[in-house]
């Protein structure tokens, strides 16, 4: 009799049994999160139609999945560039916060009347993104030289720096850059300094367009660039890095800098594109749910675009069960952390191969196991 | 212009109890995260871990109306999901650090879908019983020290004899050698006949039940009523104080004394009035906690050997 698990000598690690395993835990993790909205009173099938429809079948909501889709990927990027790097940097919160902070105050001085006064808008989009990015990037890369330099521990002080942008964000807001009123935030930032909206009727803007980019040069970077393959392979064994002529502690501080950079324009893109202006609480852990998807892309750049549309999505659809149905929106942050714990727990299966009794007298033994 | 001598000592005495006050549940936090530690495991979810203990001790008090079972079922929350997190760190061998990361965003979904399905939708929230402060009789009278060191909650003496208990059974019981050699060596700790993964199990409990108690500490000492930002760091916080007290219970005490004087300076500066923005204040205590982890002043050469380190037996 054949056993339903066989210990295999290679993990399957096919792009198929990958996918396999992905959409395997994600419909796991829906499975679970079925339970709570029985819990609520309401049908499950029900409660995923709803979360599911209005983002990716109305015109409407599809703008809004695009614009909170653009910030999750640039973050989910910058993650794969630290991460890859062997730079466990968590502190995506704090760099788009600083980048938020950053490009608002550039474009608040441009402004009629203004320090700097008004830019054509081309001129200013350069201006911002490069604003943005080294804003973010130093503020990572401090980390990066503090990690290089006295080896403490990044993981821990990337988690600290948050509360620390965190707070200079409540400063500003409620001093320096406050508009009267009441509320802690920046006034209207001036209309010429938006981002162009790019699909009529919606609220969809061109941060999309930045995100796309992105990730092709991430792509480009790490797969068809020199100092990519540096850069991997520091992630991958630190001393044949350094056996091999690489500057470790030099690729490190890059390597921070371009993520954090990645997640200054995820605050760019927040500001110029969907708030218009900075305000306390911008970020919402925007952060955190951006390295969750670069963790469900499996940290592949290609994958990030439509993980972060999946998940863009999904809190569309949770916004739009809260108004309707009163289910709130917070279960989606369980479905979407479930999903790659369950990943992670289902990673541990790439070392058997499954055989189901039923079909192994038919199947040919090699070609379709594993997957599951 | 000189301040008045009662000023002055009414500032210190604030300041102090104060800093005593919220260095209790970072402290019994980073109690717990040390044993985790000690064993190999970086248990980053403690995190979460707080918040829903947090959410059990609120709601535990707020059903039964009393402090003490909402603390016993704050424990048993926090161990209860701590054994999902051990299975994931040791069982199945996931990165420890993106495990208890998305562990902590999976506790925020939990905790608030939770409180809403427990209390409604209401937007006031509830308040419950809460810990009050001992007055010891005789040397709570004491000036300066009386209203410090003796005015706090029976949480906060009760955590300070874990941190001996805790320092006890590091280094003076057989189990804690087991526990130690886990992190430091597991290869030579399974050859010698230990469990190593009974002890990574045991370790990351531990931590569990601590920072589920951490949580019901800051709700029913501290703050009274749930609300999501409760926690707000304070577990990572207790990651840092784990570090800077060197793995060592005892030094954590002291660390644990000098952040919650951080966090306190801002808290009296500004009921005294300064003209320092009131933000940059609260940044402090993370600002101090990054120097003191970033390698400043040494420390990596303590840390547990096989920290963050699965181990796979051959």
């Amino acid at each position: 009799m054949t056993k339903l698990f066989e210990r295999r000598l290679t993990p399957a690690d096919s792009p198929i049994a990958i996918f396999c395993r992905t959409a395997a835990a994600f419909l796991a993790a829906m499975f679970i999160t079925a339970f709570l909205f029985q819990l609520y009173g309401a049908s499950p099938l029900q409660a995923y139609f709803a979360l599911f429809h209005e983002p990716f079948a109305t015109l409407r909501g599809f703008g809004y999945t695009l614009l909170r889709a653009s910030p999750l990927a640039l973050i989910a990027l910058g993650t794969i560039v630290s991460w890859r790097s062997g730079f466990s940097y968590l502190g995506f919160e704090g760099c788009f916060v600083i980048g938020a902070s950053a490009v608002s105050w550039l474009a608040l001085s441009t402004s009629p009347g203004a320090r700097i006064g008004p830019l054509p808008f081309f001129l200013f989009l350069i201006v911002a993104i490069l604003f943005g990015f080294t804003a973010g990037g130093i503020w990572a890369a401090l980390v990066g030289l503090i990690r290089a330099r006295l080896s403490g521990n990044e993981v821990l002080i990337s988690l600290m720096s948050n509360y620390v942008a965190i707070f200079f964000l409540q400063y500003l807001v409620s001093g320096p850059l406050r508009a009267p009123g009441s509320q802690p935030e920046t006034k209207l930032l001036p209309r010429a300094t938006w981002l162009p909206f790019i699909l009529p009727g919606t609220r969809a803007h061109a941060g999309i367009l930045i995100a796309i980019v992105a990730a092709g040069l991430v792509w480009m970077l790490l797969q068809k660039m020199p100092l990519g393959y540096e850069l991997i392979v520091t992630g991958f064994n630190r001393s044949a890095a350094r056996y091999a002529g690489i500057d470790v502690g030099r690729r490190l501080v890059l390597a921070a800098f371009f993520a954090g950079g990645l997640g200054g324009l995820a605050g760019m893109v927040e500001v110029l594109g969907s708030q218009h202006r900075l305000m306390d609480g911008i970020s919402g852990g925007v952060g955190f749910v951006g390295i969750i998807v670069a963790l469900l892309a499996r940290l592949n750049p290609v994958a990030v675009i439509p993980t972060a549309l999946l998940y863009g999505g999904m809190s569309v659809g949770a916004d739009a069960m809260q108004r309707r149905a009163s289910i709130p929106s917070s279960i989606t942050f369980i479905l979407q952390s479930l999903a790659v714990l369950l990943v992670l727990a289902i990673d541990a299966l790439r070392y058997y191969k499954i055989s189901i009794p039923i079909f192994s007298s038919a199947a040919p033994p090699a070609a379709e196991e594993g997957p599951k | 212009m000189s301040v008045p001598q009662f000023v002055l000592s009414a500032f210190v005495v604030a300041w102090l109890s104060a800093s005593l006050r919220l260095a209790g549940p970072v402290l019994l936090a980073a109690l717990g995260e040390t044993f985790a530690e000690q064993s190999g495991v970086l248990n980053v979810g403690i995190e979460g871990t707080m918040l829903l203990g947090a959410l059990a001790g609120f709601l535990a008090c707020y059903y039964s109306g009393m402090v003490w079972i909402g603390v016993a079922v704050a424990i048993v929350v926090g161990v209860a999901v701590n054994l999902f997190l051990a299975w994931m760190y040791v069982t199945v061998r996931a990165s420890q650090v993106v495990a208890g990361l998305v562990f902590n965003v999976l506790a925020i979904g939990v905790a608030s879908t939770v409180y809403r399905l427990a209390l409604g939708n209401s937007a006031a929230p509830e308040s419950i019983a809460m810990f009050q402060p001992l007055h010891i009789p005789l040397l709570g009278n004491l000036p300066v020290v009386g209203p410090v060191l003796f005015g706090q909650t029976i949480l906060f003496y009760l955590t300070l004899v874990l941190a001996l208990l805790a320092h006890f059974v590091l280094y003076r019981t057989n189990f804690g050698l087991a526990l130690r050699a886990s992190g430091e060596n597991p290869a030579a700790a399974d050859s010698a006949g230990i469990s190593v993964t009974r002890m990574r199990y045991v370790g990351t409990l531990i931590s569990g039940a601590a920072a589920g108690m951490a949580g019901a500490y800051l709700v029913l000492a501290q703050v009274g009523l749930f609300r999501e930002s409760i926690v707000s760091g304070q577990g990572f916080i207790a990651l840092g104080i784990v570090i800077f007290g060197r793995w060592n219970p005892l030094k954590a005490t002291l660390a644990a004394m000098v952040f919650g004087a951080c966090d306190a300076l801002q808290l009296s500066l500004q009921i005294f009035g300064t003209r320092v923005p009131s933000q940059l204040l609260l940044a402090l205590p993370y600002v101090v906690t990054i120097l003191a982890i970033s390698g400043l002043f040494g420390g990596k050469a303590v840390q547990p050997a096989a920290l963050m380190a699965p181990y796979v037996k051959d």
